[in-house]
C-alpha cells in the first residue's frame, strides 16, 4: 500500500509575517497559564505535578515492575528454560543457561533454567517477555519498581531473587486439560486474567488458511 | 575627595547589591516561572529546616554546589586563555552597568526639602559620560571574546563551533541594537543615560512610545545578544552543545552568572532608554500627581520612589525576558542570520531616516 | 542430475492438477513430482532417501472421489486429483488433529521446536486449539536408547523414517515398534541398541522431537543458531555438511538438507569433530617454548634457517601436511620444491583405521592425503622415512605444516639436535614441545579452503564434486592464522614476495600450476544463515 501523504499548504498573510502580533499571543498563552498558577483561586490552578517522593502516584492495574518467576506446586521454578523470553526480548537482557534434570520422575519435565538472569538495567520494561512465555514462568506484575543500584552487576537479578517475589501459578501444569475448571474451583480474581469465555474465543478463531 | 570616593562606593553598592541580588533571583525564576507556565510545580525543595522560601533557596544551594563542584580543565586546553574566558565574559556586563541612572538626582544638603534646587546634584550614576551610551556599546561588544575564546581555549571542537556561532551572533546584532538607538538619540538629543531619563518626563515622552520600532528592535536585539532563545544558538542548554561545554565549578558559575546580569542589564537599558528609567507617572520633583491625587513629598521620598520605579521596572523587563524565553520556539541558524541582516538591520535603517525626517520636519523653520 | 548413473529422459505425460494441466514424469514419484512444480504439500513419513511406507497419509491428494497418499503414487497418463481443493484440504487437517491426539506438545523443552515439521505443519494449516477430550496416552519420556540419542516416545508421530533408515541405509536394525494403535510405541529392537555408526541421521529426518541428540540437548535454540556450510575434516569422504554456530562456539554439525540435490548423511563420528575445534589450542607463536609476538617469531625463523640456505639445501626437510587444505599443501610445497628446493619432502598423515565402510566412512582418516599428495613433485616421504633420516643425520632443518606427525619419542629426541625445526600446527603436543619455532594454525571450521575427497564417495552422494569446499564458522582463537597465511609470511621474511590476498588467491594459482587441480571447483558464495528463518529439519 501506497503511503497516504496529504499536503497541507499554509497560508502565511503579512500579519503573521510580521511575526510580532502571534508572538504577543503565544506570550499571552503561558502567561495566561502563569498568572493562573501563582494568582488565581486554587481550585483552577493546573499544576499536574506530583511531589514525588513524598507523594507516590497510585500505579496501574497492569503496572510493569520487576519480574518475578512463578513456581509450580511442588515451589521448584516453573520456568523450563524454552527461551522464549530471552529469544522476544529485544533488549537482549535475559540470559538463559538450560539444564537437564538429574533423575526425574517419569512425568516431570526434564528441562530447567540453571541459570536465569535479568539484567535490569538493560531491561525497557516492555513486558513482551510475559506475552511470550509460554508457560505463566515470568512475570511483572510484581508492582515494584527497580530500586537504584550501586554496581552495575547489581542490577542483574538472578534466579533465587526472580524467584523470592514469585508465587504459584494459576495456570494448571501440563496445561489447561478440559477438566481444569474442576482442578481450580475457586478462581476468584483470577477469572480476570484468563476467564473461561476466553477458551471459547479461542476455539472460535478461524484457523488460518 | 573622600566624599567622592565614599559616595562611589555606595552607588557601586546600591547597584551591584542591586544585580547581583536580582540575577540570583532570576535564576530562580527562571525556573519556576517556567514552571508555572507550564503548569510544573519547579524547584521547591531546596530548605533549611523545613523552611523552602517557594524554592528561594534555591540559588544559594546552587551556588554551593556549582562553588564545590570539581574545577576541571581539559588536558589539551589552552590553559591561561581557559581560565580568562570566564573573566572576559562578565567583566564587560559588570562595567557597564557603571553608566545606569537608577534614581532621581540627589541634592545632598536638603533631603527632606520639598522640591528643592541645586547647583550641583549628585547623580544617582556610577560614571556620568556624555557618552554613556557609546560607552556601552563599546564594553558590551568585548563581551564577544569571553565566548569566542572559551570555545577556542577548550579544545573540543563542538566549543570551537559554538563559539564561532556565538561570535557571528552578536557581532550581526550589535549593529541592529545600535542602529536602532539611533533614533532615540535624534529624538532625545542626548548620548548621557542620566539626561536621556530627565528628558522622559511624561509618558508620551517616554522613549517606548516615541520609538516604538526603536523598542522592538531593541529589545529583540538585545535578546539575541544576551544568547537568549529564541535566539539561543551558540549554547542551547540540553540540546546545543556550546562554547562552554568544558567549564565546570566556579568557572562554569560565571558565565552562568554572567548570562543572569545580562538579563538583568537589558532590564536596565531597556527601562532607561525607552521607559523612562525612574521616571513614573505622576511623581514629580515636589511629590505625587495623579489621579486627582496631590501629595506634596519629601525630596528623599521622591529619591525612594524613584528607585522603586526603576526596579519595579526592570524587574518587568527582566520578567518579559523569561516569559518569551518559555514561549517561543528557538530559531534555526539560518533564519536568525536572515532576521537578523535581511529583518532587522533594514527595519533600523528605515527607522533611522523616517525619525531624521520627522524630527527635521518639526523642528524646521518652515513648519506651520 | 546424477553424473554417475545418467537416467534416461523420461517421458511426459499429462496431469490434471485441480482442473490444471501439467507436463510430469511418467512414473515419477507423485508427491516428489508435486513438490516439484511448489505445490504446498505437508508430509511426515516420506523421504527422498529412503523407502515409502505411506504410514502418515499427511499427503493425501484426492483422486476419484478417494483420498490417497501421494508418496505412494505415481505419476500415470492421464492421472486427474486435486490436491488444494478444501475437501482435500479438511482431510490433510484432518490427518494432522489425528496425529497431534497423543502428542505431548512439550515444545517448551523439545529440542526440535524451531525446526520440527509438526509444529510447521501445525502453524501453516490448523492452529486451532485441540479438541480432543479424553486423556492422552502416556509413553515412556527419556528413554536413553543408544550411545548419543535419547528418545521421547511420547512426542513420536509413528512415521517410521527411523527404522527405515537403520533398515536401509545403516544396514542395522535397531528399531522396531511395539504394540499397536493407540499404544503403538517406537523402541529398540530385542537386544539390540540405536548405536550403528549413523544414528544420529534419526534425529535429523525425525520429523518431530522425539530422538534428540544427547551432546546437543538443551544446549541450545535451534532458532538461535546460525548455520555455515563447510566440509567435514573427519576422514578421507570429505561429506558436506552444515556447522550450527553462535558466538564463536560450534553447538554441532548436521548434514546440509537440501536432500534432493545432494542426498547426504553423516557419520556419528563426523558429527563430533567439532569439539576438537574448541578444544586445547595454541594461541600464540612460541619461540624455544617461550611465547613469542609474530614478528619475533618469523625473525627467529629468518635468523637461524639463512646461514642453512646459503651452505646445504640438501639437509632441509618439508613435510606437507594430510589434515591442511590444498591451498596449504601447495603453499608449503612451493616453498620446499621453489624457494628451499629443501631435500627431503614428507607428508604427514595418520595411518588408516579400518573404520571405512561402503555408506559413507573410508579408512582414510586424514581428510586430505590425496590432496597433499596432488600438489606434491615426486614421491613424498612417509613419517618412517622421515624417522631414518633423521636417525642418518641428513636433515638439519624441518619445517612440519599440520596437527598429524607422530613420532616416536626416539625420533623426538633427535629432533633438538636439528638446527631449526619449526611447526605449524593448532594443538599443543609432543612435537610442539620440541619444535624451536610453533606457528599457531587455524582449524577447518576456521579458515576458507578445499580438500580434495578421495576416490568414488558414498554410494548415494550423487552429486558430490571431487573437491570440497571449506567455509569458516568461527573466528580462529589468538593469533592463530590459516598455513597458508603463515607460509606466506615466512616467505615474505625470507625474501619471497608472492602476495596472496586470500585463500581464494592461492586456490587460482594452484588451480593454474597443479594440472591435479584443474578441474577444481572454489564453490558459490554460501551465505552463513541464521535458522531463525531456516524452515524446518526432517
Ligand atoms: S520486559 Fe522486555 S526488555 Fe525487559 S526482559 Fe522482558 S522482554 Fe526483555
Ligand atoms: S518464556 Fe517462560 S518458560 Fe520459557 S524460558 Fe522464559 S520464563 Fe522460562
Ligand atoms: S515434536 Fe514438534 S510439536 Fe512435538 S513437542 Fe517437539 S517441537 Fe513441539
Ligand atoms: S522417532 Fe521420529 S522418525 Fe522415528 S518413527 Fe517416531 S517420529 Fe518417525
Ligand atoms: S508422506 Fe505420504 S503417507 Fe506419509
Amino acid at each position: 500500500m501506497p503511503a497516504r501523504t496529504k499536503v497541507v499548504t499554509v497560508k502565511r498573510g503579512l500579519w503573521e509575517n510580521l511575526y510580532l502580533p502571534e508572538i504577543v499571543r503565544g506570550l499571552g498563552v503561558t502567561l495566561k497559564h502563569f498568572f493562573i498558577n501563582t494568582l488565581g483561586p486554587k481550585s483552577k490552578r493546573q499544576i499536574v505535578t506530583i511531589d514525588y517522593p513524598d507523594v507516590v502516584r497510585e500505579l496501574p492495574e497492569r503496572y510493569r515492575g520487576v519480574h518475578r518467576l512463578n513456581t509450580r506446586e511442588d515451589g521448584s521454578v516453573r520456568c523450563t528454560a524454552c527461551m522464549m523470553c530471552a529469544t522476544i526480548c529485544p533488549a537482549n537482557c535475559i540470559h538463559i543457561e538450560a539444564g537437564e534434570r538429574e533423575n526425574p520422575a517419569s512425568r516431570d519435565i526434564e528441562k530447567f533454567p540453571q541459570v536465569f538472569e535479568i539484567d535490569e538495567l538493560v531491561c525497557v520494561v516492555c513486558g513482551l517477555c510475559v506475552e511470550a512465555c509460554p508457560c505463566d514462568a515470568i512475570r511483572m506484575d510484581t508492582h515494584v519498581h527497580m530500586p537504584p543500584v550501586e554496581h552495575r552487576k547489581d542490577a542483574v537479578l538472578e534466579k533465587p531473587e526472580l524467584m523470592s517475589r514469585g508465587t504459584k501459578s494459576i495456570a494448571v501444569d501440563g496445561g489447561a486439560g478440559p477438566d481444569w475448571r474442576d482442578k481450580y474451583t475457586d478462581l476468584g480474581s483470577l477469572t480476570q486474567i484468563y476467564r473461561p469465555d476466553h477458551i471459547e474465543r479461542d476455539r472460535e478463531r478461524p484457523a488460518r488458511r | 575627595m573622600g566624599e567622592i570616593v565614599i559616595w562611589a562606593l555606595v552607588k557601586i553598592a546600591i547597584l551591584f547589591g542591586f544585580a547581583l541580588n536580582l540575577s540570583a533571583v532570576l535564576t530562580w525564576m527562571e525556573r519556576r516561572q517556567s514552571a508555572m507556565m507550564q503548569d510544573r510545580m519547579g524547584p521547591v525543595k531546596a530548605n533549611i529546616s523545613g523552611v523552602t522560601l517557594w524554592g528561594l533557596l534555591h540559588p544559594l544551594a546552587d551556588a554551593l554546589k556549582l562553588a564545590t563542584k570539581e574545577d576541571f580543565v581539559p588536558p589539551k586546553a589552552h590553559k591561561a586563555i581557559f581560565v580568562l574566558a570566564p573573566l572576559f565574559a562578565i567583566a564587560p556586563v559588570v562595567m557597564v552597568f557603571a553608566v545606569i541612572p537608577f534614581a532621581p538626582p540627589v541634592c545632598l544638603k536638603q533631603l527632606t526639602a520639598i522640591a528643592p534646587r541645586c547647583v550641583a546634584p549628585e547623580h544617582m550614576q556610577i560614571a556620568r559620560i556624555d557618552i554613556g551610551l557609546l560607552y556601552v556599546f563599546a564594553i558590551a561588544s568585548i563581551s564577544v571574546y569571553g565566548a569566542a575564546l572559551a570555545g577556542w581555549a577548550s579544545y573540543n571542537n563542538y566549543s570551537l563551533l559554538g563559539g564561532l556561532r556565538a561570535s557571528a551572533q552578536m557581532l550581526s546584532y550589535e549593529i541592529t541594537m545600535g542602529m536602532a538607538l539611533i533614533g532615540t538619540f535624534l529624538v532625545f538629543g542626548t548620548l548621557e543615560p542620566g539626561e536621556l531619563v530627565l528628558r522622559q518626563s511624561t509618558i508620551a515622552k517616554w522613549g517606548i512610545v516615541q520609538q516604538p520600532l526603536g523598542f522592538i528592535l531593541f529589545f529583540f536585539a538585545a535578546i539575541a545578544e544576551t544568547k537568549r532563545a529564541p535566539f539561543d544558538l551558540p549554547e542551547g542548554e540540553s540540546e546545543i552543545v556550546g562554547y562552554f561545554v568544558e567549564y565546570s565549578g566556579a568557572r562554569f558559575m560565571t558565565f552562568f552568572l554572567g548570562e543572569f546580569l545580562e538579563i538583568v542589564f537589558v532590564g536596565c537599558m531597556v527601562t532607561t532608554i525607552f521607559l523612562g528609567g525612574w521616571q513614573a507617572p505622576g511623581l514629580a520633583a515636589d511629590g505625587l500627581h495623579i489621579f486627582g491625587l496631590d501629595l506634596q513629598l519629601p525630596h528623599i521620598a521622591v529619591v525612594g520612589l524613584g528607585l522603586v520605579t526603576f526596579t519595579i521596572k526592570v524587574f518587568i523587563v527582566c520578567f518579559l525576558q523569561l516569559a518569551i524565553r518559555w514561549s517561543l520556539p528557538r530559531m534555526r541558524y539560518d533564519q536568525l542570520m536572515r532576521l537578523g541582516w535581511k529583518g532587522m538591520l533594514p527595519a533600523s535603517i528605515i527607522n533611522v531616516i523616517i525619525t531624521a525626517a520627522v524630527v527635521l520636519w518639526m523642528s524646521s523653520p518652515v513648519k506651520g | 542430475m546424477s553424473e554417475h548413473e545418467p537416467t534416461p529422459t523420461p517421458e511426459l505425460v499429462t496431469v490434471k492438477i485441480d482442473g490444471k494441466e501439467h507436463q510430469l514424469p511418467k512414473g515419477k514419484n507423485l508427491l516428489e513430482a508435486l513438490l516439484d512444480l511448489g505445490e504446498d504439500i505437508s508430509y511426515f513419513c516420506y523421504h527422498p532417501g529412503l523407502s515409502v511406507a505411506a504410514s502418515c497419509r499427511q499427503c493425501l491428494v484426492g483422486i476419484r472421489g478417494s483420498m490417497v497418499p501421494s508418496c505412494q503414487t505415481t505419476v500415470s497418463d492421464g492421472l486427474e486429483l486435486e490436491s488444494q481443493s478444501p475437501t482435500v484440504l479438511d482431510a490433510r487437517r484432518q490427518m494432522l488433529e489425528f496425529t497431534l491426539v497423543n502428542h505431548p506438545v512439550d515444545c517448551v523443552i523439545c529440542d526440535k521446536a524451531g525446526e520440527c515439521t509438526l509444529q510447521r505443519h501445525y502453524m501453516d494449516w490448523d492452529g486451532k486449539p485441540s479438541e480432543i477430550d479424553h486423556e492422552k496416552v502416556e509413553k515412556p519420556k527419556k528413554v536413553d536408547v543408544g550411545r548419543e540419542i535419547v528418545l521421547d516416545a511420547e512426542r513420536c508421530i509413528l512415521c517410521s523414517r527411523c527404522v527405515r533408515f537403520c533398515q536401509e541405509i545403516a544396514e542395522s536394525p535397531d528399531l522396531v515398534f511395539e504394540y499397536r494403535g493407540n499404544h503403538e510405541t517406537l523402541t529398540t529392537a530385542p537386544d539390540r541398541r540405536l548405536d550403528n555408526s549413523y544414528s544420529l541421521n534419526t534425529v535429523d529426518i525425525c520429523p518431530v522431537g522425539a530422538l534428540t541428540d544427547k551432546d546437543f540437548r538443551f544446549k541450545i535454540r535451534v532458532w538461535e543458531l546460525y548455520a555455515t556450510r563447510s566440509v567435514c575434516n573427519g576422514c578421507a569422504a570429505g561429506c558436506d555438511t552444515e556447522v550450527h554456530h553462535r558466538d564463536g562456539r560450534i553447538y554441532r554439525m548436521v548434514p546440509p538438507k537440501d536432500w534432493d540435490m545432494n542426498l547426504n548423511w553423516m557419520c556419528d563420528d563426523g558429527r563430533r569433530t567439532y569439539k576438537s575445534v574448541a578444544a586445547q589450542r595454541l594461541t600464540r607463536p612460541l619461540v624455544d617454548g617461550e611465547p613469542a609476538e609474530l614478528d619475533a617469531a618469523l625473525a627467529a625463523i629468518k635468523e637461524r634457517l639463512e646461514p642453512l640456505l646459503a651452505q646445504d639445501r640438501g639437509a632441509i626437510g618439508v613435510v606437507l601436511g594430510a589434515d591442511a587444505s590444498n591451498e596449504d599443501n601447495f603453499m608449503a610445497a612451493r616453498m620446499a620444491y621453489d624457494f628451499l628446493e629443501a631435500g627431503h619432502v614428507y607428508l604427514a598423515d595418520s595411518p588408516d583405521n579400518g573404520l571405512g565402510d561402503d555408506i559413507l566412512r573410508r579408512d582414510d582418516p586424514n581428510p586430505n592425503r590425496a590432496g597433499a599428495r596432488g600438489c606434491a613433485r615426486g614421491d613424498l616421504g612417509s613419517s618412517e622415512d622421515l624417522a631414518r633420516d633423521l636417525a642418518d643425520h641428513k636433515l638439519e632443518a624441518l619445517y612440519v605444516v599440520g596437527d598429524r606427525l607422530d613420532l616416536s619419542d626416539e625420533t623426538l629426541g633427535q629432533l633438538r639436535g636439528l638446527k631449526l625445526v619449526v611447526v605449524q600446527a593448532s594443538e599443543p603436543s609432543r612435537l610442539t614441545d620440541k619444535a624451536h619455532v610453533v606457528l599457531p594454525a587455524a582449524k577447518w571450521a576456521e579458515v576458507h579452503g578445499t580438500i580434495t575427497r578421495t576416490s568414488e564417495r558414498a554410494k548415494r552422494d550423487l552429486s558430490a564434486s571431487r573437491f570440497g569446499r571449506m567455509r569458516p564458522a568461527v573466528e580462529p582463537p589468538g593469533m592463530a592464522r590459516p598455513h597458508w597465511d603463515w607460509l606466506k609470511r615466512v616467505g615474505a621474511v625470507l625474501g619471497v614476495t608472492v602476495e596472496f590476498e586470500s585463500a581464494h588467491a592461492v586456490f587460482q594459482e594452484m588451480k593454474k600450476q597443479v594440472p591435479f587441480f584443474a578441474e577444481a571447483q572454489w564453490g558459490g558464495k554460501i551465505p552463513t544463515v541464521m535458522l531463525r528463518f531456516a524452515g524446518r529439519r526432517g
